[in-house]
């Protein structure tokens, strides 16, 4: 029996739809995403076995792990950040500041940050991660 | 003079290396979303300018120093376990505002690690945290 190969035209996907579908997920996750201000910033969080997780907030301070001061990812000093704070918060419907220092600083260096903070009218959320008993 | 149509094939633009770099550009943004939510507490820390020695007299003092720390007036040694224990014992959360302030008196060269925990007991426990602002000598 001889089989004859029949004439078929090759299939053609059309895949210009994917595209589409693809650059309309990339538009949703850019309009949703909230970048890390303080990527660049080296902070080792506290731990503690009192917290609970939490929403973040839109105004954040960091102080680094040589003592070095962020305000909303650009770095501040302690004479302006209580300005700084309330310039931020100024349209915003909270008055929460995120607020996250590197455990191995000392009082004497975050002080004057909790101090400006509070003159500033914020609610201090302070960040660390949860510890496991 | 006769023009012909001369017979081309129709121009057919490749699109499907678009969906390739517009998945590429999803896998970023997927890779450098924070999923992650904060943990931490929020803190109402009081900004009015009280009489130091006044506030002593009438609230809870816990004080921090490097090795230790100490409750109440008497400043007796407690470990962290038994401040949440007093804390508790007093029952803040049912008490007057007034009466909840709980004044973190810290020595200088404490550690976060240490101050954090502490601060994060006295606010689980119905605390409001009150600082100690030392003012500089005029």
């Amino acid at each position: 029996m001889i089989r004859r190969r029949s004439h078929r035209m090759p299939a053609l996907v059309p895949v210009a739809a994917m595209g589409d579908i693809a650059f309309l997920l990339i538009i949703f996750f850019v309009l949703t995403t909230n970048f890390i201000k303080e990527g660049h910033v080296r902070v080792e969080p506290p731990r503690a076995v009192d917290i609970e997780q939490m929403d973040e907030s839109p105004v954040s301070v960091v102080m680094d792990e040589d003592g070095n001061l962020w305000l909303q990812g650009a770095q501040c000093s302690v004479e302006i950040l209580q300005n700084g704070v309330e310039a931020a918060l100024q349209g915003s419907k909270t008055r929460e500041v995120m607020l996250k220092i590197d455990r191995n600083m000392q009082e004497q260096d975050f002080q004057p940050v909790l101090m400006a903070l509070s003159k500033a009218g914020a609610t201090i959320k302070l960040t660390g991660d949860k510890r496991r008993n | 003079m006769p023009l012909h149509r001369r017979n081309r094939a129709m121009a057919a633009l490749d699109v499907s290396a678009f969906a390739d770099i517009a998945f590429l550009l999803i896998i970023f943004f997927i890779l450098t979303t924070t999923f992650v939510r904060p943990a931490g507490a929020p803190l109402e820390i009081p900004a009015g300018a009280e009489d130091k020695k006044q506030s002593e007299k009438k609230n809870l003092t816990v004080s921090l120093s490097p090795t230790a720390i100490r409750y109440g007036e008497k400043g007796e040694a407690v470990t962290l376990d038994e401040l949440r224990a007093r804390l508790l014992k007093r029952d803040l959360p049912r008490r007057a505002e007034a009466d909840r302030i709980v004044i973190l008196d810290s020595a200088p060269t404490v550690k976060y690690q240490a101050y954090y925990e502490v601060v994060m007991v006295i606010n689980s426990t119905g605390g409001v945290l009150a600082l100690i602002d030392e003012e500089p000598d005029r």
